[in-house]
């Protein structure tokens, strides 16, 4: 079980939210071509270690936050608002 | 949105009938219904500032911060989002409260009637924080929530907005009005290891 720290609500239970994957995918412009928009759609790296991560406090304040965790401790190391930038630490 | 809303009706109707379920003598915990009128009050992109501004002067009543609930004399409410927050009124305000409230914020926010769409308990007593600790997540000890502060969350797997009202301590719990039955089921059941009370809706 995580708790995961809301930049709105505090210190929650990971049953109040969901896993909405990673926040660094960026959307390539419109003109980008047919393989830049099936890497974006469809491929994801799957690390060993930190991650920043898209998750939704979906039984709470309904916001999407940032969340780093290490993808095999559990560990997190920070939370924050959706627009803003995350640093993942180096090790 | 209709020029006068219906009179609320309840989801508790029936179902939450006044009566004394105590273990022996005195019930240390009692359960009211509540039937205020509820709004949702959303403002739109970049009108926070004029939303607040709006029901200050319409309802003397301050939005609350994250976390938080604040009560006037004809309205209360609780931050529910950025930006968002549930509005509540009973009595001569009450009636056609979100049409009020709409018509008081004009083209800087969204409102929706939840008088419906909600059901609300007033649970109050010594025992009250043990009960909800059944269910719900949130650390109610009052070193760290306090009256005046609130938390969207879950309580038995169910939606629910929590606010303490007082020292009691009392617990407002509102719980969306399909669900009320089975919340009522839940509440009543933990309760139950202390004994309680059941008034009449107010
Ligand atoms: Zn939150």
């Amino acid at each position: 079980m995580h708790r995961i720290d809301c930049p709105w609500c505090g210190l929650r239970d990971e049953i109040e939210f969901a896993y909405r994957g990673d926040a660094t995918v960026r959307r390539p412009p419109a003109d980008a071509g047919i393989d830049a928009f099936y890497e974006y759609v469809y491929l994801r790296d799957n690390p060993r270690g930190w991650h920043v991560e898209w998750w939704h406090h979906a039984a709470g304040c309904r916001q999407w936050i940032k969340v780093v965790r290490h993808t095999t401790t559990h560990a997190i190391h920070a939370t924050a608002k959706a627009d803003e930038d995350m640093q993942v630490p180096r090790s | 949105m209709p020029a006068s809303a219906p009179e609320p009706l309840s989801a508790l109707h029936g179902v939450a009938a006044p009566g004394r379920h105590a273990v022996g003598g005195e019930a240390p915990l009692t359960l009211r219904e509540r039937r205020p009128s509820l709004a949702m009050l959303l403002a739109r992109k970049a009108r926070a500032r004029d939303v607040a501004a709006a029901v200050q002067r319409r309802f003397g009543l301050a939005l609350p911060a994250p976390g938080r609930a604040a009560a006037a004399q004809d309205a209360s409410a609780i931050w529910t989002q950025p930006d968002g927050w549930l509005l509540s009124a009973d009595g001569a305000a009450a009636r056609d409260f979100a049409g009020a409230v709409k018509s008081a914020v004009g083209d800087a926010g969204s409102v929706v009637d939840q008088t419906h769409g909600k059901a609300v308990l007033l649970l109050t007593g010594a025992p009250a924080r043990r009960v909800l600790a059944t269910g719900c997540r949130i650390d109610l000890h009052p070193r760290v929530f306090a009256p005046g502060r609130s938390a969207v969350t879950q309580i038995a797997h169910i939606d629910c907005i929590l606010r303490q009202v007082d020292a009691a301590p009392g617990y407002e719990l509102i719980v969306p009005s399909s669900l009320a039955e089975a919340f009522y089921g839940w509440l009543t059941h933990a309760a139950s290891a202390y004994g309680y009370e059941v008034l009449a809706p107010a």
